[in-house]
């Protein structure tokens, strides 16, 4: 117990220094200002913005870009509340009530209780993760590369039964990804695979081009095949403090939603993205009248909203202990940590124990600014969602290209986000789901050198995957979980879950 | 960002194929498996004690080729969606902006053909207008004033504040400022032009009538 508040003071002592505290500000308020325009997710965000950051400090650097990622999400929620458009798939359930709620002129109560129930789940996130980090990061270091490869298949696996649509088009994403992430020289033979003999190829795709197109661009032409409609409240914010009332009504949600969010959001795969729509669920049982939810429900902004910011909080658990991305956002994070120079995983921890207890400090922080950002400013945000679209994506175009260019100062790889953009856009035309992709793309690499790790060590035996215990529980657990998805029935409720409206 | 209107409400079903989407999907997916497969075809597969460069490649394209082999057969089995209706307009405007901005942003050589390093001067607006047509509803008068507000404003953030390695403009250009001009003077010169040239545009076209817009067909494709 004394070590976790001396870690935390570590922690605070790093994340108020000005400079820090200026950086999570400016993440978390060009995080909002991006977030909330439609159709920019915090994953093109982050890509985007990436560059922004490379000439700070590494601990600077990840302070501002967790506080864009909570940024975007709290900023996707006001786009959900006040225009009906979830950004992305965690506010798709505030959606539901939070418009019906502004429909009814109480849109600035939606917004605050959202605001609120959001920082306490951030806070008790958190303390989750600074309690959680230093035995997890134990148990990581007794991992070796066959418990190390068992863990990546479970995440992947979590990722496919987590994915809307399609099962078999989920996996074949994550096939897919993980074939993109061989391209380039192999590492112990120095062959160059699939390369096409271009010599930009030499080192593999690089992350950041690939996710900046499958999520960037493709979602600029995908918007473009619309007509923009855009639903704008025009009634009255309203009072932004909830009532009495309101608070009794809420309280409650908020704590449930904040414990589930938090424990999806550990989970591998893409737990963020659960969190709200096992905290609906549950809210709408548990309600006397479910009648009311889709019309304008409190309960059914305030769980969600909680379970998405503690969901959003405890994924970068996996990330910060073990090394590996739950998903796409923390895969991001691990392109930024690489570029600074830090391999993410259990030595960061004791290696750099001010960056890891600063970033944890500093979501606190970040959670408290974005109270002070959202609230009083949201006048300004509602002006700026009749930005009309034919003038904000041309912005957005620019600033990929800027951002995509000072990464590697390539001129191919500008080329190369509209290649990744048009296969994206073809992608989502044939019903297939970009996230999976990214995210066997990050974990290929890990997988392929843990995976020929752990057979050098077993000489060839894939016995060795069941042999060690750790690996062959894990192991099991994705065997289960993907059996159970592709059991019919149940995989009809996983629809009904993942219904959009 | 209205729900989609998609192709599937023409429901004309022709022929044994009952899932055109999956059909197509699964197509691409053996297309891409037989791609790699060929790309890796004389690399060494190894032994599962010491893998060699193929191994991993050529499994997984053999197991995303299966996946679409899969969904080829369901197509036949399964009713499923239809093929989204497609447009070329946006992935074509987007692209093509995108290409410029490559092209001219550090200059660009490919044999006989060369183009000088134009910078973000010339990129930012060629990428904006091009990209800007990307929707039918573009207005030039709106584009224009678009790129020469945001493009200095990028300047001074990237190249100036943020001294992020972005060539900002044609080196030809320095000869025309007075010759003790830092880069950075010449940097700010050119975006507070740039500026001064948007608010004169958006000042001397205000009262004009809206021109006759480009009102082809609203509904986003072509």
């Amino acid at each position: 117990m004394g070590d976790f508040f001396a870690n935390l003071s570590l922690g605070f002592g790093v994340a108020l220094s000005l400079q820090n505290l200026g950086l999570a500000f400016l993440g978390c308020l060009v995080g909002t200002l991006i977030g909330v325009l439609p159709g920019v997710g915090p994953i093109a965000t982050i890509a985007m913005l990436l560059p922004i950051t490379f000439g700070l400090d590494p601990t600077g650097a990840l302070i501002m870009l967790a506080g864009i990622y909570y940024g975007a999400q709290y900023g996707g929620s006001t786009t959900a509340i006040l225009v009906n458009i979830p950004g992305e798939a965690t506010s798709v359930v505030t959606a539901l009530d939070g418009h019906e709620m502004a429909k009814q002129g109480r849109a600035g109560v939606a917004l605050g209780i959202a605001a609120i129930g959001s920082f306490f789940a951030g806070t008790v996130a958190t303390l989750v993760i600074a309690a959680l980090g230093a035995p997890l990061t134990g148990l990581a270091l007794v991992f070796g590369p066959t418990e190390y490869f068992s863990l990546m298949v479970m995440g992947l696996v979590f990722a496919v039964v987590l994915a809307r649509g399609s099962i078999l088009k989920a996996i074949a994403m994550i096939l897919v990804g993980v074939l993109l992430s061989t391209v380039g020289t192999d590492l112990e033979t120095g062959e160059e695979r699939m390369t096409f003999g271009l010599p930009f190829l030499s080192d593999g795709i690089d992350f950041a081009v690939l996710a900046m197109g499958i999520f960037g661009i493709a979602e600029i032409m995908r918007n473009l095949d619309h007509t923009e409609h855009r639903d704008v409240v025009r009634q009255a914010i309203g009072r932004l403090l909830p009532n009495r009332d309101d608070f009794r009504q809420s309280y409650k949600p908020v704590v449930r939603g904040t414990i589930l969010g938090a424990i999806l959001g550990i989970l591998p795969g893409n737990g963020a993205v659960l969190g709200p729509f096992a905290s609906y669920t549950l809210e709408k049982k548990l309600a006397k009248d479910p009648r009311r939810f889709g019309r304008g429900a409190i309960e059914g902004v305030a769980g969600p909203e909680s379970a998405n910011n503690a969901g959003a909080q405890t994924s970068f658990i996996p990330l910060l202990t073990l090394g590996i991305p739950p998903n796409a956002v923390m895969a991001l994070m691990v392109g930024a940590m690489t570029i600074h120079g830090i391999i993410p995983g259990p030595q960061v921890m004791t290696k750099n124990p001010n960056l890891f207890w600063g970033m944890i400090a500093s979501m606190w922080v970040g959670n408290l600014m974005l109270l002070v950002i959202n609230l009083p400013m949201v006048g300004m945000w509602v002006r700026l969602l009749k930005v009309p679209y034919r003038l904000m994506f041309p912005a957005i175009l620019m600033f990929c290209a800027i951002g995509i260019y000072s990464i590697n100062s390539l001129p191919t790889d500008v080329m190369f986000i509209g290649l990744f953009g048009f296969v994206g856009y073809v992608l989502i035309k044939l019903g297939f789901e970009p996230a999976p992709m990214l995210l066997g793309f990050v974990l290929g690499k890990l997988m392929e050198e843990n995976l020929r790790r752990a057979l050098i060590i077993s000489r060839g035996s894939l016995e060795t995957f069941v042999n060690h215990p750790i690996s062959a529980g894990l192991l099991a657990v994705a065997a289960i979980l993907l059996v159970i998805a592709l059991l019919p029935s149940i995989r009809k409720g996983r629809d009904e879950v993942f219904v959009e409206d | 960002m209205s729900e989609t209107v998609s192709g599937d409400l023409c429901p004309a079903r022709a022929g044994p194929v009952r899932s055109p989407q999956s059909l197509v999907a699964g197509l691409t997916l053996v297309a891409l498996a037989a791609l790699s497969l060929w790309l890796i075809s004389d690399l060494d597969q190894g032994t599962l004690q010491s893998m060699g460069p193929a191994l991993l490649p050529r499994w997984l394209a053999i197991a995303v080729g299966l996946c679409g082999l899969v969904l080829v057969g369901t197509s036949f089995t399964t009713d499923g969606d239809f093929l989204e209706r497609w447009s070329l307009r946006g992935p074509v405007f987007v692209i093509g902006s995108i290409l410029a901005f490559a092209l001219t942003i550090r200059g660009y050589s490919f044999g006989a053909f060369a183009l000088p390093g134009l910078g973000l001067l010339v990129a930012g607006p060629l990428g904006i207008i091009l990209g800007g047509y990307a929707t039918p509803e573009a207005r030039l008068r709106e584009l224009v004033i678009l790129a020469l507000s945001l493009t200095p404003f990028c300047m001074v953030l990237f190249g100036d504040l943020l001294n992020l390695p972005i060539p900002v403009f044609p080196q030809a250009l320095t000869s025309l400022f007075p010759a003790d001009w830092s880069q950075k003077a010449v940097l700010r010169a050119c975006a507070a032009l740039m500026t001064a040239g948007a608010i004169v545009i958006f000042l001397a076209t205000r009262n004009r009538h809206p021109g006759p817009v480009d009102v082809a067909d609203h509904s986003g494709r072509i």
